[in-house]
C-alpha cells in the first residue's frame, strides 16, 4: 500500500490498490466544503444554495476518479494515454465544476484567510491564466518530468496539485465565484478559451502523435496491456491531448454564445445562471 | 452586439498584501526553481546515455563467439543457429511466451524499430527467440505468439537439455522454473539482455533489460555497418 499512485514494475492486474492519501484527502475536501456551507446555514439561516453543492460533489467524484486506482496506476505505471485521461479530468472536468461549486462568500473567505486576492486576481487575467495553464501542461509533459517526478508518490501528488491548480486558474476567467474575475467580455472569453484550452495543446499533442519512437521511458518500458503497443498509446494520448478538450471548449464556447446574444437580446439576466458577472448593459451596448 | 458588458468592481478584501509584482516574482522564482530541476534531470539522463560511446547497448570488453547450436524451429525443422545466422546480424534472447514483461517488451521494441529503419538495416538483422520454457511453448505457440510481434522473428525450442546446452553455448544464465505457491503455476526466471551477434560472428554488445527503441534505432545501422570497429 502506498501513499499516492507511483509507478509500479510488475505487470498490471485488475487487483484493487489502495492509496490512503488520496482518500485523505478526498474526504478533507469533502469535509472541509460541505462544514463550511452548513456552519453558514446554521449561523445566518442562508438557505444552501443545493446546485452549487452538486456541482462541487461532481467535481469532487470526478477529482477522486481521476486521483485513485485505476485510472491513477495505469497512468502513474502503463499508459500514457489513461496519464492524459487524467489530465483532461483534473483540468477540464473536475476543475471547472469545482469552481462552479464553490460560492462567492466561500471564494472570499478564502481568499482572505490566504491572502492571495491579489494574486488570483492577477492569475485570472487572461492573457496570465492562458500562459500559466500552458505552462503547466508543457512542463508536466516532457519526458524529463513525467519520467523522474511522475513515476514518485510526492511527484505524483505535487503534479496532481498543481493539474488541477492550473485548471482552476484556466476557467477563472469564465466562471470564477468572484464575479469581478469574470472578463466581462464575451468574444474575449470565447476566444480565451479557444486559445488556451484548444490551440496551445495541439503543440505537445502533436509531438506525441507524430513522433517515431515512444518519448516516455515510464511507459514505454512497463509491461504491456493486452498487447497495446508503447507507441500506439503515446499517439492515443496525443489524440487525446489534442481533440479531447474539443467536446467541452466548443459546448462552454457555444453557451458562451448563446449567452451574449440573450443579453445582448433581453439585457443582463435578473437570476444569474452559472456563475456569470453582474451585467448591467443596456440592450445594444 | 457590444464586445462588453460593464459590471461594478467588487472591493478586494481587507487584508491583502501581496501584490501583482509580487505575485510575478513569485512566479518567476517557481518557474526558476522547476527549470533548475528539470536541467539536473536532464543532465543527469544524459550523463548517463552517453556512456559506452553512444551505443545504446552495453559494451562488452571481450566480445563473445557466436554460439554453435542446433534446435528446431517453428516448422519442425532442425535449425542451425551458426550456419543460418551467418551473414546477419542477429538478436539472439532467450525467454518465454507466458513472460508478463521482459519478453514481449524486448520482442515489440525490436519489431516497432525494424518497421522503422530502412529496408537494407532490416533485411540484415535476424531476430532469433530461443525458448527457455519448452513444456508450454510448442512450435504452434511460439509461432503465434511471434507473430503478434514480427513474422520474420524466428521462433527455436527444443529438449530441457538441448535448450541448456544453448544457454551455456550462448554465455546466458540458466533460466529457473519457479513454482508459484498460490496456484502452483510457474514462471521462468531467465536472462534479460539480448545478445548482438556482429557480421564478424561476435558479439561485442548485448542490450539487458531498459534498451529503449529510440537506442534500437540509434544502434541497428550502425552494427549493420559494422561501426563498432572504428
Amino acid at each position: 500500500m502506498s501513499f499516492w499512485c507511483q509507478a509500479l514494475k510488475e505487470p498490471w492486474s485488475w487487483q484493487f490498490r489502495a492509496y490512503p492519501g488520496v482518500w485523505l484527502a478526498a474526504g478533507l475536501l469533502a469535509f472541509a466544503y460541505f462544514r463550511s456551507v452548513w456552519r453558514r446555514h446554521r449561523r445566518t439561516g442562508a438557505p444552501i444554495d443545493r446546485r452549487k453543492a452538486l456541482w462541487f460533489a461532481l467535481g469532487w467524484a470526478v477529482l477522486w476518479l481521476a486521483s485513485d486506482w485505476p485510472l491513477a496506476t495505469l497512468g502513474a505505471s502503463y499508459l500514457a494515454s489513461a496519464h492524459m485521461v487524467q489530465y483532461m479530468l483534473y483540468t477540464l472536468v473536475a476543475a471547472p465544476l469545482l469552481v462552479l461549486g464553490t460560492p462567492e462568500w466561500m471564494a472570499r473567505r478564502v481568499a482572505e484567510r490566504f491572502r492571495i486576492y491579489r494574486t488570483l486576481r492577477f492569475l485570472a487575467r487572461p492573457v496570465v491564466a492562458a500562459i500559466a495553464f500552458n505552462v503547466v501542461l508543457l512542463v508536466t509533459h516532457t519526458p524529463i518530468v513525467v519520467d523522474n517526478v511522475r513515476t514518485t508518490q510526492l511527484g505524483g501528488f505535487a503534479l496532481d496539485l498543481l493539474w488541477l491548480a492550473s485548471g482552476v486558474i484556466l476557467w477563472q476567467p469564465l466562471i470564477s465565484p468572484l464575479p469581478e474575475l469574470i472578463h466581462k467580455s464575451f468574444p474575449v472569453r470565447m476566444v480565451y478559451l479557444f486559445l488556451a484550452a484548444g490551440v496551445f495543446a495541439m503543440i505537445p499533442g502533436g509531438f506525441l502523435t507524430f513522433s517515431s519512437f515512444p518519448l516516455y521511458r515510464t511507459y514505454e518500458l512497463a509491461p504491456r496491456i493486452q498487447d497495446f503497443g508503447a507507441l500506439s498509446d503515446q499517439q492515443l494520448a496525443g489524440a487525446i491531448m489534442k481533440i479531447g478538450n474539443i467536446p467541452i471548449v466548443w459546448t462552454v464556447m457555444a453557451v458562451l454564445f448563446f449567452r451574449w446574444a440573450t443579453v445582448e437580446r433581453d439585457g443582463p439576466p435578473a437570476r444569474k445562471p452559472l456563475n456569470s458577472p453582474r451585467q448591467t448593459t443596456a440592450p445594444g451596448g | 452586439m457590444s464586445l462588453a458588458t460593464s459590471e461594478p468592481p467588487a472591493p478586494p478584501p481587507a487584508g491583502e498584501s501581496p501584490s501583482p509584482v509580487r505575485a510575478v516574482a513569485i512566479a518567476v522564482a517557481v518557474a526558476i526553481v522547476l527549470l533548475a530541476v528539470a536541467a539536473f534531470f536532464a543532465v543527469r539522463a544524459q550523463s548517463d546515455e552517453s556512456a559506452d560511446d553512444g551505443w545504446g547497448g552495453e559494451l562488452l570488453r571481450a566480445p563473445l563467439a557466436k554460439p554453435d547450436f542446433t534446435l528446431t524451429d517453428t516448422e519442425g525443422q532442425p535449425y542451425d543457429f551458426r550456419a543460418s545466422t551467418d551473414g546477419f546480424v542477429t538478436l539472439l534472447f532467450f525467454g518465454y511466451t507466458s513472460c508478463p514483461d521482459v519478453c514481449p517488451l524486448h520482442m515489440g521494441n525490436i519489431a516497432a524499430v525494424l518497421r522503422e529503419v530502412s529496408g537494407e538495416v532490416e533485411e540484415k538483422v535476424k531476430v532469433v527467440f530461443v525458448t527457455t520454457d519448452p513444456a508450454r511453448d510448442t512450435p504452434a505457440v511460439l509461432r503465434d505468439w511471434l507473430d503478434r510481434f514480427d513474422t520474420t522473428f524466428v521462433g527455436l525450442t527444443g529438449t530441457a537439455e538441448e535448450i541448456l546446452a544453448a544457454e551455456r553455448a550462448a554465455h546466458v544464465p540458466e533460466a529457473q522454473l519457479e513454482i508459484q505457491p498460490a496456484d502452483e503455476s510457474y514462471i521462468v526466471a531467465h536472462s534479460s539482455q539480448v545478445i548482438a551477434y556482429s557480421l564478424d560472428d561476435q558479439a561485442h554488445l548485448v542490450y539487458p533489460f531498459g534498451v529503449r527503441q529510440s537506442e534500437w534505432a540509434g544502434d541497428l545501422p550502425r552494427l549493420v555497418t559494422s561501426e563498432w570497429q572504428s
